[in-house]
This record gives structure tokens, sequence and C-alpha cells, in this order.
């Protein structure tokens, strides 16, 4: 049963104040959250301790410029947290940090993971290069209705956007600008919520029934659109030529590896030496293809990428916002993903106690995989029998 | 100055020459994608796709000197392969080479004058009317519009040290191809395409040209430059630190860069130690120091293509300010990057007694 | 009956240093023999052949992918195989979702004494690919 206060404060004011509270209070040692940049143009990660606590700070902003999973990665990889650090998360990055953490590349001590009701962003590049105080204001009418119109498809194509599976959420959904619910779901999130000073709500049953209805309704909205999405991009790749045609853009630049959060691997096999070869092989290859394109190996790194995350694709986006050719890579990475997280019935980011389907097994499974063995064959009697 | 030739051949009909008169068994160039959209460098064993063969197209999906250093970098082709490039591409490949990251043997480096290329962002798939306007301005000895910042501020965009140069610009694409024949190598393929006694071709004047170059050059170090810190603070407050900019550079070859290596991976101490020290952290740490470190490492053989520029998704203007970086580096070893194959990397070699000025 | 034109499929058959080779030994000495265009390729485990390796020989030329190594629970290795069997799941499936003929990929099992199993899974395999056809990605020069 989750603990659920109400806090007073409008929009992100509202939640500003709740975190200047609990760093005041020693509740949490710093926080972890986007604030803008010097030039107020962007956004970036600042970890903040009590006397740091920016004005300019954000815990919801218009534009996913790093993908969070990947600074807390960076902060605990080597161990954990020596203060207690609160990190505001997009669903998204709330779910690629735990699978990170299952890959031991974060370590959750002392960290306490707080997310919202997401509307989604805009794409980087067209944030960056457009009217940023006009996309602000559009976002920001548009927290509470946990929807809004933006052109970045990871977004367009989301189905997941409450903070659930964090120790504690921010439920905007149907909230306005009296104040919002504060909710806490794990032992670490009830024990902060408690020392919190909520208002007096009369009204917080209606105010849960209201964001429950309003949830349920954009689920469902949203998970047809994801249906629709991904089966008609589906049809735009389907197949070498499509799927080649997609990639006829790309320039192998690796940018979506190295903004993927997933995509951790300091040493990727696709940059390594194996893929190195001598000039007349080359040349060999060449012949046998029509021709090589340089530098090559461009669609063995997008399949093979797929084949070694997709299983754990959060759908974030941060690849295509990485993508120097706007190419559609996270859809194409949702779709696959789709496939392969069906067939292991995984959820990726849903549970610390969910192991990732690679480092499991059972004795028996996947018979429809293996090619059935029926009877013997004409020409291996007949070639044999001479 | 070498002597430019009429070859009374095309571009396809060169290369169609190059492998019937087995000069060549594998050609490098830019070509267009089997979709028809595309394009891409590719390595072509044979003369059969030669109508998708575009070596003048204004697209630079990747510094060609990459391709070449994953061609070379292990081992030589056994047999003649030629290497289509522009002037920054081939320069680069002399650095590479320098840097032990490629070879030149049987290799033959074919450049021509350059007119810049498009950026990615504004032109994946370049219209008609923006490419007539372009081979009309290479015709024309001027500077199109539509082409990299960096381009249009280029003065080495004559190619030094190639093979065979291909004279485009004030003559256009869709002449006849003139070649210098600059090498003992080119001047073998000379003869061996029966074009020692070719009809020569007047030179084109490149003045007005280079001067203009040299002018938006100057603007572009203006209007990029960086004079205190906060101006360095605001030019790179939007960098996500992605390093696509090193990945995409030909210079950049180290597989374990350094500022993603164990080094930077900090353990929690310093994050509380900085943290108390400073109250507010901005996070990734080193995001700066990345762009001067990696100025520093290679700045000395940057040869300004631009690819770092239009590769970064949250568009800084990395080339101009390495363009301007890496010159002032050169000015004071007095090293021109890719002009020479014999002139030393300034940063591995030294004498005794120079650069006294520097010292305190 | 031989046809100049016929397509002779270029066929990896990736085994297992132990049942798989085993099995292809157990067939060398019964004299069984299999079609000359399928080329062994031994790894020390099933569970050591990353999915990505399948995908290089597709790309770069071959026309389909055969893996056979030791049953589940017979594995040299005690586990290899149950986590060779779970990524070619999923190389399948993504292979299937692209639409890039997940059926150029096959595991079939063989044990150490299946000389005649090993050599029927590979004249099966054959003709499944002379039918499939010629690999549409080993001819693109922008694979």
């Amino acid at each position: 049963m989750d603990d659920i206060k109400w806090l007073q404060g409008k929009g992100k004011l509202g939640i500003k104040a709740f975190f200047q509270d609990i760093l005041n209070k020693g509740l949490i040692d710093s926080v972890l959250m986007p604030a803008k940049n010097k030039k107020g143009n962007s956004y970036a990660w600042f970890l903040m301790n009590k006397d740091g606590f920016l004005e300019t700070s954000d815990p919801i902003p218009p534009v996913m410029t790093i993908q969070g999973a990947n600074i807390l990665k960076n902060m605990t990889k080597k161990g954990e947290s020596w203060s207690k650090t609160a990190v505001v998360l997009r669903p998204c990055e709330l779910r690629a940090v735990i699978e990170l953490t299952k890959l031991e590349q974060i370590n959750l001590e002392n960290i306490i993971l707080i997310s919202f009701d997401c509307p989604g962003a805009y794409p980087l590049t067209h944030y960056i290069s457009g009217d940023q105080t006009s996309f602000d204001q559009k976002f920001d009418s548009s927290l509470y209705t946990a929807s809004f119109e933006t052109e970045r498809n990871a977004c367009i194509a989301c189905n997941q956007f409450t903070g659930q599976g964090a120790d504690i959420q921010l439920c905007l959904l149907g909230a306005s600008d009296d104040g919002f619910m504060i909710s806490a779901s794990s032992a670490k999130g009830k024990e902060l919520l408690q020392n919190v000073d909520g208002a007096k709500a009369d009204n917080i049953e209606t105010q849960i029934k209201k964001r429950d209805e309003l949830m349920g309704k954009l689920q469902k909205e949203k998970d047809e659109k994801r249906q629709t999405i991904l089966d008609r991009f589906k049809d735009t790749i389907y197949g070498p030529e499509n799927l080649l045609n997609v990639f006829s853009a790309c320039i192998n630049c690796h940018n979506c590896r190295r903004a993927c959060p997933i995509c951790f691997c300091s040493a990727c096999y696709f940059e390594s030496k194996a893929l190195n070869s001598e000039a007349d092989n080359q040349l060999n290859r060449a012949s046998r293809k029509q021709g090589l394109r340089m530098p090559p190996d461009l669609l063995l790194f997008h399949v093979g990428r797929m084949n070694h995350m997709s299983i754990s694709c959060v759908s974030c986006g941060a690849c295509e916002d990485a993508c120097p050719e706007n190419i559609p890579i996270s859809l194409m990475f949702s779709l696959v993903g789709r496939d392969t997280q069906a067939v292991f019935d995984y959820k990726p980011g849903h549970s610390l106690e969910e192991p990732i389907p690679f480092v499991v097994y059972k004795n028996e499974e996947f018979k429809e995989s293996e090619a059935h063995y029926t009877k013997r064959h004409q020409s291996a009697c007949n070639c044999n029998t001479k | 100055m070498e002597k430019i030739y009429d070859s009374q051949m095309k571009s396809h009909d060169f290369i169609k020459a190059l492998f019937e008169k087995k000069i060549v068994s594998g050609l490098g160039t830019l070509t267009q994608l089997p979709n028809n959209k595309g394009v891409s460098f590719s390595l072509l064993s044979d003369a059969f796709d030669i109508q998708k063969c575009m070596p003048f197209y204004p697209i630079m999906p990747a510094n060609a000197a990459i391709a070449v250093s994953k061609l070379t970098r292990e081992t030589s082709p056994s047999q003649p392969v030629a290497i289509m490039l522009r002037p920054c591409e081939l320069r680069a490949l002399i650095e590479l080479t320098k840097l032990k990251q490629a070879r030149l043997d049987n290799l033959i480096l074919i450049s021509f004058d350059c007119s810049g290329v498009f950026p990615f962002k504004d032109s994946k798939y370049p219209t008609d009317t923006m490419l007539d306007s372009y081979y009309q301005s290479i015709k024309e000895a001027t500077i199109n519009n539509n082409i990299r910042q960096v381009c249009s501020g280029c003065d080495h965009y004559v190619p030094v040290g190639a093979d065979i140069a291909i004279s485009l610009i004030g003559r256009g694409v869709h002449e006849t191809l003139g070649f210098s024949f600059g090498t003992e190598k080119g001047k073998n393929i000379q003869e061996k395409m029966g074009l020692s006694q070719a009809s020569e071709i007047q030179p084109a004047n490149l003045e007005k040209l280079t001067i203009e170059r040299q002018q938006n050059k100057d603007a572009l170090k203006q209007n990029n430059k960086i004079s205190n810190l906060d101006a360095l603070l605001d030019v790179f407050d939007t960098c996500i630190s992605c390093h696509a900019c090193s990945y995409v550079c030909p210079i950049c070859y180290c597989k374990n860069c350094y500022f993603e290596s164990q080094t930077f991976q900090y353990y929690p101490e310093n994050y509380s130690q900085r943290l108390t020290k400073k109250n507010t952290l901005r996070l990734p740490i080193d995001r700066i120091f990345f762009h001067l470190g990696r100025l520093s490492h290679m700045g000395s053989s940057c040869v300004a293509c631009g690819m770092c520029s239009d590769v970064c998704p949250v568009d800084i203007p990395v080339s101009e300010i390495f363009k301007a970086g890496g010159e002032s580096i050169q000015g004071v070893f007095n090293y021109q990057p890719g002009q020479n194959l014999d002139a030393p990397l300034p940063l591995v070699t030294y004498q005794e007694k120079e650069l006294h000025e520097m010292e305190d | 009956m031989s046809d100049e034109n016929e397509f002779i499929p270029n066929i990896v058959y990736g085994l297992c240093a132990w049942c798989g080779t085993g099995g292809s030994e157990t067939a060398a000495a019964h004299h069984l023999k299999y079609p000359e265009n399928i080329k062994p390729f031994r790894v020390m485990c099933t569970g050591a052949l990353d999915p990505v390796y399948i995908l290089r020989a597709l790309f770069e030329g071959a026309d389909g992918f055969i893996v056979s190594g030791c049953h589940p629970g017979d594995c040299h290795y005690d586990t290899g195989n149950y986590r060779a069997r779970r990524r070619i799941t999923a190389l399948k499936t993504i292979l299937g979702t692209l639409g890039l003929d997940s059926e150029r990929v096959w595991l079939r099992w063989v044990g150490h004494g299946e000389g005649q199993r090993l050599v029927d899974t590979a004249f099966e395999f054959n003709d499944h690919i002379k039918k499939l056809g010629p690999n549409p990605l080993k001819s693109r020069r922008d694979s």
C-alpha cells in the first residue's frame, strides 16, 4: 500500500520547494536533477547539496539532453555514493537505471529514485535550434495531462509514462495549480515521506480516483497508439530492401550506441579489432558483394546491437536524439525490442528481481527455435549407399 | 606548377579505363547506394557499377581517410587500388600514415580541387536545384552558399601530394577531366593511359577564389574567437559529452581514448569531495576538459575537414574552433598537416635548442 | 542432373568442439558423406557463439547457417547450450521482425554419436536453402 501525501504548490515550483525542504531537513544530502545550462538554452544534470540547490533547476525538463541513467552510472559505477542522493528521473530513465543496476553498472545504495508522470519531450536538435521560451511554456502547460504534441518518435510511441517502480512518485496527472500528490511505494521512499509535511487535503481520495481514471484512459490510448505506430513502422522497414533504405543515410558514427544507457560496454565488439581485416580480404568482400561500403559492417553494427541489447531496450529515444542523420533508430529498436522482450515475456526496467533473460535458462524451453528432426534424408541415404 | 592534360574522358570513362587497362584492381570512391538516394564511400573491385560512382558529389558521410585506414591498417593491398579523395581527406590520410594507421603502398591517390561539401543536417539528400547551383559554382570558381562553414574558409582546397590531381574549378564537372600527374606513380599512369602526348589545358585562375576563402577564414576565426573563460563555457554549454566529434575525426584514431579511460571514471569519494567544495556540480564532469584535451592531442594534425561540426547533435561549431586552435598550434611548430609525408609530426620530434620563447 | 546455373548455396555449419565435431567424426567413421558446399565452423561450445558471428556470416556471403552442439543437459561446459538456445531464439526473433529470413538460421542439437543425424541435417538444410534461394543481403554493397 503506497503512502500518499498532498503537497501545496504550483507545478514545478511546488516540486522544487519539496526538494529544498528535504535538503534543508537533512533527509537527503544531495539531489541529482536537471537545471538550465549557463546560457539558458538547454539543460544539464546537476548534483546539488543543500547550499547549492539552483533556482534554475527543473525536475521535468522539456528535453532529454543526456540519459539520466548514464549520469547515475558515472556517479556510482565505481562504488556506492557517499552521500544520500535523491535522483529525479523520467520513467524511461528510471527503467534504464533498473536495467543498469541488474547489469551491475549502477549501485543504488544511498540513492532514492524519484520519478513522475511524463508528458514527453522535444527532440534535442529541434529544441536547441528553436525558440526555447515558447517550447518551455508549451511543455509546462502539459504537466498535468501527461500528453503533449511532440515530434520525438520515442515519446509519441511511449506507453509507460508514469514513475511506477521509483521509490517516490510525483503524481502530476490530473493535478492542478493548487498542488499535487506525492506517493511512496518502497521502504526507502516511505521513510523519507514520513518526515515531509503534507498539506491538509480532504479530497485526496478524489484526487487519487481522478488520477487513476485518467491514467487508465491514457494507458489504453497509448497502448493502442504504440502498437499502431510500431506496426506501421514495421511495414516501412520490412525486408532487406526497405531495411537498407532506412540505413542508407547512416554514416556509421555509432553515436546511437554511445547515447544508449544500456550500451555500457567500454570495449564494444563493433569497434574492436575483431572487425579489422587485411586489405586483400576487404577487396575480396568488395568483389563478392559488388562493392563494399566503407567504413564496413554498418548493418552488422545495427542488427548486432539489437541482438546484444534490444531485450533491455527501454525505448527512451536517446539514440534518435543523438543521430546526426535523423534515422528513426529508436522506433527500430523499440520494434525489435517489442518482439524479443515478448519471446521471453520480459519487461525491461520493471523489476530488480526479474533477471535479464540472457543470464538464466530453463532445462526445457524454446523447442520452437529448434529445427525439428523427423526422418532420414533421401539424399543422405542415396549418397551413402554407393 | 604541374601541367594539366586533357584526358578526353569523363569520370566514368576514366574509372572504366583504370580497370580495363589493368592499372588498378580496386577503387575507393563515393558511390550512390542501391536505393538511389544516399551516397557512401565504397570499395569497388571491378568496373561493374560505374554509373553509381560519384567522386565529386558534395556530401562527405565520413572522412575517406578513415575508410582508407580501415582498408590498409593491417596490410597494403597486393594489387594497386585507386582512391579518390578530397584534399582534406588526402591530408588526413597523410597524417594517418605518419601515425602508422594507414599504408600508402599500392595505393594510387587521386584528388581534385574542392569546392566544399554540404552539411548533413540541411541536405541529407540534396535537391537537383542545390546540386545544379553547386556545380555551377565549381565552373564559375565561386563559393556556394550551402557548404559547410569550414569549407567556405578553407584555403587548402587544391590537393598536394596526390598521384593524380583533377582540375575541376573553373572547368566544371561536366567537361572532360583535366589531370596533373604530380608523382612518379602518377607519371607512370599517364603513360599507361596514353596521355603523355595529350593536349594541355590552361590552368584556371584561382587567385580571386583563394582571396575570398582567406577572407572567410579570417571571418570564421573572428566569429568563433574564444577570448575568455566565460566564452569557452558558453560555446560548449550545450555539449552532451557524446564524443561523436572525436569518433568521426580522422585524426582521432585511438581505440581507447584517454578521455574514456579509467582515469575519468571517478570513485564516489571524488564526487563527494567536489560536491563539498562546490555545492553545485554539473555532470558529467570533464565536459570542457575533453575538448581542450582533444585539441591538444590532435590539434597539430587537424585538417579542418568539418566532420566534427556536422555530427554534433547540438550544433556546436567544433570544427571552426578546432581549425583555429589547430592552426595556432601548427603555426608554432611551422607544421602543415598532410602536405609532406616526410615532415615529422611536431609532437614526436624535437631539437635540442628550440622554442625558447615558450620558456619562462 | 547438374545444371550449370544451379544455385549452390554457401552454408556454414557451426559445430561445437565436443558433440558437434564428434558427430561429424562419427559420420566419417561410418563413411557418411554430406554436401561439399557446407563448411564446418568449429567453436568450443555453442554457448561461445555470439549471434553476431552468425549475422556476419549471413551479411558477408553465407546463404544459411546451422548451429549444432551438445543436447541440452549434456553440454561439455554444463550450461553453454542453454545460453545458445536463448541467444539463437533472440536472433531468430530479430531476423523475423526485420524480414531478414529467420529461416536461414537453424538450431539442431546433435550428439556425439549421432553422425547420421548430422548428415541428414546437412542435406535437409541444403535443400531448404536451395528452395529459399540466394541470400539477398550477400550481394548488397550497402550492408
